[in-house]
């Protein structure tokens, strides 16, 4: 009998050890991933950046935090279906641009060619309409089907650059980071136009979001520019009726 | 960013855009049915050019901010090389922010001014207008116009 309870003792103490062998390796499992801001739970009042940032050892500068996610896009130039030498800035400018890639040949591009008369895309939105270049691409062929007021980009280094899969595709990019922040394809033009609605809203930047920030902005900048700085007075009239009489009343 | 079409050439500095075309608003393409030549009109924007405008910038200039910048570069026929309005010789390079003026503007807008040279260069004539946003600010932005200048190229011709 004491022999048996002389080996549980042994038995406890031994998985004793081992949880507190366990124990510890946990604990220094968490430190580390704690030391590499995997916080599963991190301190409340402690600002929780809005997006995963890698982090530096300091040496070199961090990445910004304030562009949106996306490779990067450029700028495309080429010829015009009328034999035009066209370059359009659409990295690091004021407003978004959607980049429509079609060909003259695909048949679902056919009702995107027709649709995109009336584009129907926010404010502060630049459309254009990039095919490939005039070795593969018909110019006749384009240009017959260029829609009015659209400019039709040839080019097929943009299809490489920007590494369009095929056609109908979409790209829309953001102007200020020159970023892609969307892209894909869909039946129909329509289609394509729900889905970025739908998707700006979702996202920080680009698309109606950025251009209602730039409006806010260009706003901003007139208010100051007519010597409105933040807090003055005449922006904060009285309500309708506090004041009603001083030019007599409008009937 | 390298254009090049009808004989000219632009080498166009960041921040600004371009096209180089044939005119071919509906005066021009009647012209053309009788046997004249679709002059050839050149354009460089701070701003997204719109597809559709006027040699001079009509449809255009209405969409520039007061930072904004637009420059026209149109092609006269060639007889008209050996008149008085096209004696000065070769494209200017440099531009007097003084002589900037909204009285200058093909389009009046407010707070815009514009400038145009007329000259003769590798035989052939041409009118450069440009046009400021904010005509408050000609020094500086006559400045980045001449950025633009000088990355101009003018061949014998198409």
């Amino acid at each position: 009998m004491t022999g048996v309870v002389a080996a549980l003792v042994v038995v406890v103490l031994l998985l004793s050890v081992l949880v507190a062998g366990l124990l510890r390796s946990h604990a220094t499992i968490l430190r580390r991933l704690h030391e590499l801001g995997a916080d599963h739970h991190p301190d409340p009042g402690v600002p929780v950046p809005d997006r995963a940032v890698p982090r530096t050892d300091g040496r070199i500068p961090s990445p910004r935090s304030d562009l949106p996610d996306g490779r990067p896009a450029v700028d495309v130039a080429g010829t015009g279906p009328g034999g035009e030498a066209i370059g359009v800035r659409v990295v690091d400018v004021a407003h978004d641009t959607v980049l429509v890639f079609l060909s003259s040949g695909c048949s679902v591009c056919t009702g995107f060619w027709a649709e995109l008369a009336d584009p129907r895309l926010p404010d502060g939105t630049r459309l254009v309409v990039v095919t490939r270049g005039p070795k593969e691409e018909s110019p006749s062929a384009v240009r017959e089907l260029a829609p009015p007021g659209v400019t039709v980009i040839m080019s097929t280094p943009a299809w490489q650059d920007l590494a369009v899969p095929g056609s109908p595709f979409v790209t829309l990019v953001d102007g200020p980071s020159g970023r892609i922040v969307g892209e894909g394809t869909a039946a129909s033009w329509n289609q394509v136009r729900d889905l970025y609605l739908r998707a700006e809203g979702d996202a920080p930047t680009g698309g109606k979001a950025g251009a209602d920030r730039r409006r806010e902005r260009e706003l901003d900048r007139l208010l100051l520019a007519s010597g409105l700085a933040p807090g003055d007075h005449s922006l904060y009239a009285p309500a309708d009726g506090e004041d009603a009489g001083r030019d007599g009343p409008i009937r | 960013m390298l254009l090049s079409a009808h004989g000219v050439s632009f080498t166009i500095p960041a921040g600004w855009e371009g096209e180089i075309s044939q005119e071919r608003g509906p005066q021009a393409l009647a012209l053309a049915e009788r046997g004249a030549h679709l002059r050839p009109v050149a354009h460089a924007a701070t701003f997204a050019l719109p597809a559709e405008r006027g040699a001079f910038g009509s449809g255009a200039v209405e969409a520039m901010r007061d930072d904004d910048v637009f420059l026209a570069l149109v092609e006269y026929d060639r007889g008209a090389t050996d008149t008085a309005l096209f004696a000065r010789r070769g494209l200017p390079r440099r531009l007097d922010p003084r002589r900037f003026h909204p009285a200058a503007l093909q389009r009046t807008l407010p707070g815009q001014a514009g400038h145009q040279e007329f000259f003769t260069d590798t035989g052939r004539a041409f009118c450069l207008y440009v046009v400021l946003g904010d005509a408050d600010d000609a020094h500086l932005q006559v400045r980045r116009v001449e950025e633009v200048l000088a990355g101009i190229r003018i061949g014998s011709g198409p």
